[in-house]
């Protein structure tokens, strides 16, 4: 193998790839990434196991084509720490040679053949979806996936297609989101896989260009993200995602319309006096105005009206966790949000129409 | 069989069986008569474990020759005349029971040289006795006072006498008897021999404390805080051990009531209260208890042995001595400072009482074997870099004004600002730093255990309220046995205090519904936590049905929240997170052992140190 690439265009292919990277592992190949030139094209592959990712590298040029493995770290240090516009890689056995203006790097790798085989992609998609739509339902949904729950099946993104329409679900238990969305060319049945988190964030990163699409399968026990210029396949995680519209609440009658940057930076300045051991705001919704308050022992208390001139319903007071609230905020495409409460001790629902709908369980106050 | 009076003899050996179960008990017996007969110094003798000879003599008032016989009489005392004093004892005896019954089991020899109306008689008398059956009194030269011989006890009641025990174990019960009456009565000198050697002998006193530290040996001088607390009915006074020299039994607690020694249950669950998590589980403190309250308020004539007595007041007695001992404690700095060579507190000689367990190991002590075990480099290594840790910070100097060197009366040494910086984590499990007495050591899992616990305890006692909960969006099912059921039933109220909602959702089936939000962030799972909480409590850990107002039952389930949240021995601690848990040890208080009773810090002193590097 031999290629000339542009430094600026790898140094972007390997930060990419670096997401799957296993620092520690006693299987030293998977410290390493696998180049490959084939015709026009050079790839970067890297894998955990559990997620395998390749990505083609722009603004290159082959003159022989083959592939080499090489640690991940020392090819991503040397490109990094490079001056020249373009690097010279070029395999020689197990070892590979990058050369620049001034220097020459050899780097021992190992048997090409030792590295995991990629995934096979057979047959055709199962559904198609834009990547701008596709990136806006990890970002609205990632957060609120729980990080080392027991319950395992929490610890992913739950993907239900359903004929056209995409939804993904994410949940740790205390909070839910689901964020709705259209998807294109869809064939056969409705089905649901549970993505691990890790994957669809590695995912978001790769959909730089909105406009691009994105074929998506789902096997057995394998989930496939494929564009024009990368590859991203995972496990998928097993167990049962917890029945997640049953838990949307049909019933909250009491409803406000606030506006999302005034509510972010109240709930902000709320959760300034919150503590570990009281964590809560409570949010007191009555006509005209939404009252939110806190209060640390030993630190002190904070007061901040909201002007909410929309509200049906009688009056109600609720304790959120401020971080819960934040996290849904954060992600919002809109300039107001609706939130939907029944009673203290029920759920409460802040939405925007219904693409996105995040369920958060309250904070029992004193 | 026809009913009949029983003949005296017998009815003295019945009595004998309630009072006179072992030498011991006639060493008792015979010293408290001493005492009574206001004596300045009594010597004990014993040959044989008491079985050949017990002899208590003393310098008393003595027994006028005409009054020897009936000295001898059952139900024949000069400290009681009217049937109200029964209601004010002001002695120690008061049955006339005493010597009669040990006269009916052994043979008993009386000596005595009386003093009557300040003046010493000119010669003395004695009487002897066998099994009762009394001789003639024979006029005896000697000093005034008494002596009591008593030779072959229980040579005629063979039942008892094959229930005594070897030698050494009955001088272990007698040297204990002398030694919990010599701390009460301090100005009385007191000496104890067996079989020819000085077993040990106390100067007489006016300073309750010096008397306490000739028995309990001067090494725990340094480690004995003194408390008081006065009353307009009396008070009490008193010598709590620090935690470090805890023991395995409770055999070094000395409670006294009007310089009667005693055992009472109330007052020594006031004890083990007041030291509820500063001590091990399986440890007792060394404590001394003297009482002062009006005879009137304390009924001695409970039991024979008079070691049982009842208070008219138990409740506030309990509770003074549990403030007094638990504020004196909260007050002070129970760091232990630990030897390099590792040697713990001993009882000292004839104290020792083979039937006694084991002492348990001081867990502070373990991190000095382990250091002991270090190879020398490897010892130097730490020492090296603990020093160069200091060195920017200002040189140690010990306060010399006023400051007691000991350390133990004051309130914990401050950690300085300036010393903060200068932290060490050793193992990614203890914190080494220093302050004013020398080189710390911090246990990081049993320090923050101790803190996330006080500060837990107070939001919920103190604050009245629950915890704050998460409510969960699917409820957390655990699977319970029907015994479990019932058992998670009793705790509810307990589970709502700290936060924790649950509710039956089926057959055998439980919902967590809501779970305090500072276990989540730590990672502590609902359904792990509860199953845990059922197993303590069917270990019995704390009392179920009380267990909605009952402190012990808090104090555990808050303990285990306090142990799981804390962070653990091999958790990598930033710099912030370090002094972050410095300054929080000198908030709280008990900070010096964790919810369990084990110690959280230890401490090389400087004086420890320098010894050791052979700079003294």
């Amino acid at each position: 193998m031999k290629a000339i690439c542009d430094r600026t265009a790898l140094v972007e292919s390997l930060n990419l790839v670096a997401g799957v990277v296993v620092a520690r592992t006693p299987k030293p190949v998977l410290t390493c990434v696998k180049l490959t030139a084939e015709g026009s094209l050079l790839t970067l592959a890297a894998t955990d196991l559990e997620v395998y990712l390749r990505v083609n590298t722009p603004r290159i040029e082959i003159s022989e084509e083959g592939g080499a493995l090489i640690l991940a770290d020392k090819l991503s240090q040397i490109v990094r720490e490079s001056v020249d516009p373009t690097l010279t890689l070029e395999s020689e056995g197990d070892a590979t040679h990058i050369r620049g203006q001034d220097s020459h790097f050899k780097v021992f790798g190992y048997p090409l053949g030792e590295f995991p085989a990629p995934p096979e992609f057979d047959g055709n998609a199962d559904f198609e979806v834009s990547a701008g739509s596709l990136t806006q339902q990890v970002l609205q949904t990632v957060f609120a996936s729980a990080r080392e729950n027991s319950r395992y099946a929490m610890n992913g993104v739950l993907v239900e297609r359903e004929g056209n329409k995409l939804n993904l679900v994410a949940t740790d238990g205390h909070r839910l989101a689901v964020s709705r969305g259209d998807c294109k060319a869809a064939k056969g049945d409705s089905r649901t896989a549970i993505i691990p988190t890790k994957a669809l964030t590695l995912l978001s990163r790769l959909l730089n260009d909105p406009d691009q699409t994105v074929k998506v399968k789902i096997a057995d026990n394998q989930a496939m993200f494929v564009t024009d210029n990368a590859m991203l396949s995972t496990k998928l995680v097993e167990g049962n995602f917890p029945p997640y519209k049953d838990v949307i609440p049909r019933d909250n009658d009491k409803k406000a319309t606030l506006d999302t940057q005034v509510l972010t930076s109240a709930v902000r300045r709320a959760a300034l006096l919150t503590n570990e051991e009281s964590k809560g705001v409570r949010f007191a919704f009555k006509d005209q105005s939404l009252n939110l308050s806190s209060r640390a022992p030993e630190m002190g208390e904070a007061q901040i009206e909201v002007p909410m001139p929309k509200y049906q319903g009688d009056a109600v007071e609720i304790g959120f966790n401020p971080a819960y609230v934040l996290d849904a905020l954060k992600v919002v495409d809109a300039n107001e949000v609706q939130i939907d409460l029944k009673a203290p001790n029920k759920p409460g629902i802040l939405r925007t129409g219904n693409h996105f709908v995040y369920v958060v369980m309250p904070v029992n106050l004193q | 069989m026809p009913i009949r009076v029983l003949p005296t003899l017998l009815v003295n050996q019945i009595a004998a069986g309630e009072v006179i179960e072992r030498p011991a008990s006639v060493v008792k017996e015979l010293v408290d008569n001493s005492l009574d007969a206001g004596a300045g110094r009594i010597d004990v003798t014993v040959e044989d474990g008491g079985r050949q000879l017990i002899r208590v003599s003393d310098d008393g008032s003595g027994i006028p020759e005409e009054e020897l016989s009936l000295a001898l009489e059952p139900h024949a005392t000069s400290k009681l005349r009217h049937p109200d004093e029964l209601a004010s004892i002001g002695t120690m005896g008061f049955r006339g029971e005493a010597l009669a019954s040990i006269a009916s089991v052994s043979r008993l020899r009386l000596t005595s040289r009386a003093t009557v109306d300040g003046a010493v008689r000119e010669s003395g008398a004695s009487i002897e006795s066998a099994g009762g059956e009394t001789g003639l009194v024979t006029p005896t030269a000697c000093s005034p006072g008494s002596v009591v011989e008593v030779r072959e006890l229980f040579f005629n009641t063979p039942a008892r006498r094959k229930f005594l025990r070897a030698g050494p174990t009955e001088v272990g019960h007698i040297s204990d008897v002398l030694q919990r009456i010599a701390i009460a009565h301090p100005h009385v000198a007191f000496s104890l021999s067996h079989n020819g050697r000085v077993t040990f002998e106390f100067a007489p006193t006016d300073s309750p404390r010096l008397r306490c530290v000739d028995v309990l040996g001067k090494e725990v001088d340094e480690a004995l805080l003194e408390f008081e607390s006065r009353q307009p009915w009396g008070g009490v006074w008193g010598l709590a051990g620090l935690p470090s020299i805890g023991r395995a039994t409770a055999k070094f607690q000395y409670l006294c009531i009007n310089g009667r020694p005693i055992r009472d249950r109330n007052l020594a669950h006031a004890i083990r209260e007041a030291y509820r998590g500063l001590l091990a589980p399986d440890l007792q403190p060394v404590v001394v208890v003297f009482i002062r309250v009006d005879p009137h308020a304390v009924d001695v004539n409970v039991h024979p042995a008079k070691t049982e007595v009842r208070l008219r007041e138990p409740g506030q007695l309990h509770g003074l001595v549990l403030s007094a001992i638990r504020q004196r404690l909260l007050g002070s700095d129970l760091t232990p400072s630990v030897a390099l060579n590792g040697k713990s507190w001993r009882p000292p000689v004839g104290a020792e009482d083979p039937s006694a367990p084991a002492p348990a190991p001081v867990t502070a002590h373990d991190f000095v074997e382990y250091f002991k075990r270090m190879d020398p480099t490897q010892k130097g290594f730490v020492y090296q870099q603990v020093r160069e840790q200091m060195n920017d910070a200002p040189l140690l100097e010990r306060v010399g004004d006023g400051q007691p060197g000991n350390g133990f009366s004051g309130p914990p040494a401050p950690v300085t600002a300036a010393v903060t910086n200068q932290v060490l984590q050793v193992h990614q499990s203890y914190v080494v730093t220093q302050d004013d007495e020398g080189l710390v050591i911090i246990d990081q899992h049993a320090l923050h255990e101790r803190v996330m616990f006080e500060q837990l305890r107070k939001r919920i006692l103190s604050e009245g309220k629950p915890l704050e909960s998460q409510r969960l969006l699917v409820p957390e099912v655990l699977h319970l046995n029907p015994a479990r059921m019932a058992l998670l039933d009793d705790l509810a109220a307990l589970l709502e205090r700290i936060g924790i909602e649950v509710s039956v959702i089926g057959p055998g089936a439980v919902g967590v519904q809501a779970f305090p939000t500072f276990l989540f962030d730590r990672h502590v799972e609902p359904g792990e936590f509860i199953e845990g909480l059922l197993d303590k409590a069917q270990e019995g850990a704390f009392d179920v049905k009380q267990a909605a107002n009952d402190e012990s039952a808090l104090h555990e389930v808050l303990d285990m929240m306090a142990c799981k949240a804390a962070v653990k021995a091999g958790d990598k601690l930033s710099g912030e997170e370090l002094s972050a848990l410095l300054t929080q040890r000198e908030e709280v208080e008990r900070s010096a052992s964790c919810p369990h009773g084990r110690p959280t810090t230890i401490r090389l002193t400087l004086r420890d140190l320098e010894k050791h590097f052979k700079r003294s």
